[in-house]
């Protein structure tokens, strides 16, 4: 963690970063991340919907639960992210935020599986750890909403529970 | 297969799509719900020729992703199970090594239906 919030501080020094969270499973890492990066930077989240139940005949789209609270015109934003994946999340919010014509958008992810991507080209600029096609849960990562709060990562079996 | 399906925002076939499994279904679902282009089945790769010259072996991947220029398999058999679709895609890059193709595993698509409530068809 010093070592990303040290690395990330030397690229944004004297740029006032806003860093924006994906709610829910990056807020620990992103809080740890925050009082890891020793500038001025800001914080905010956004919340977006899960599938939901589809009606048939009718659709249903990713859509922004919450969005940013703050303006991102001609600030440099640093999505952070729990985990990529195939990119689909990542991708949807960079292309969301381009919109608002930010000054630069790039991400930094606590876990990357980049054999996993359906989507290329995506600005992950600083990984935490690339890992393997398993299940984690704690620091932040759940399952159906729970072991959020376990202090530290924990690989999850399916046939046994993370006491 | 009478598979009932929502009206897509993305898809950009011509003609609607007739899945072949409630799977491929799901998948579509995810791609149209984060807006990413897709295409059904839309190119058959010829593998191999008999002596005559006429196709042996073909493979139609499921997906297409345009933006990607990426082919995506479905396959909802057990992992261990996939030796032929692995060897399908084997050949298909031997043969085509330009193309991009990623196979999308049952657990894959479990992870994917987890993450956004999906309800899967065992």
């Amino acid at each position: 963690m010093r070592e990303l919030g040290a690395e990330i501080a030397r690229d944004y020094a004297g740029r006032e970063p806003i860093l924006v969270g994906s709610l829910k499973a990056s807020f620990v890492f992103l809080a740890d991340l925050s009082r890891a990066m020793p500038i001025p930077h800001a914080l905010d989240f956004v919340e977006l919907a899960g599938y939901g139940s589809a009606q048939m005949g009718g659709h249903e789209q990713i859509r922004v639960l919450k969005d940013l609270d703050a303006d991102i015109l001609d600030r440099d934003v640093l999505v952070v992210e729990d985990v990529i994946d195939t990119g689909l999340t990542l991708n949807y919010l960079v292309r969301t935020f381009e919109l608002r014509r930010p000054r630069s958008i790039a991400a930094v992810t606590l876990l990357d599986r980049p054999y996993r991507r359906l989507v290329d080209d995506l600005p992950v600029r600083y990984v935490g750890f690339v890992v393997p096609d398993e299940l984690f849960v704690g620091y932040g990562f759940d399952l159906d909403e729970r072991w959020r709060q376990l202090p530290d990562l924990r690989l999850l079996r399916l046939d046994a529970r993370a006491d | 297969m009478g598979l009932d399906t929502p009206v897509f925002q993305v898809y950009r076939g011509t003609e609607p799509p007739r899945f072949a499994s409630q799977a491929e279904l799901e998948c579509a679902k995810v791609l149209d719900y984060y807006g990413v282009p897709w295409l059904y089945e839309p190119t058959t790769f010829v593998l191999e020729e008999d002596g005559d010259g006429r196709v042996a072996e073909a493979f139609s991947p499921d997906f297409y992703l345009p933006d990607q220029d990426l082919y995506v398999e479905i396959t909802v058999m057990k992992q261990s199970l996939v030796t032929r679709k692995n060897r399908k895609l084997r050949k298909l890059r031997e043969r085509y090594p330009e193309v991009k193709i990623k196979l999308f595993y049952k657990r894959d698509l479990e992870r994917l239906a987890q993450h956004f409530h999906l309800d899967l068809a065992s």
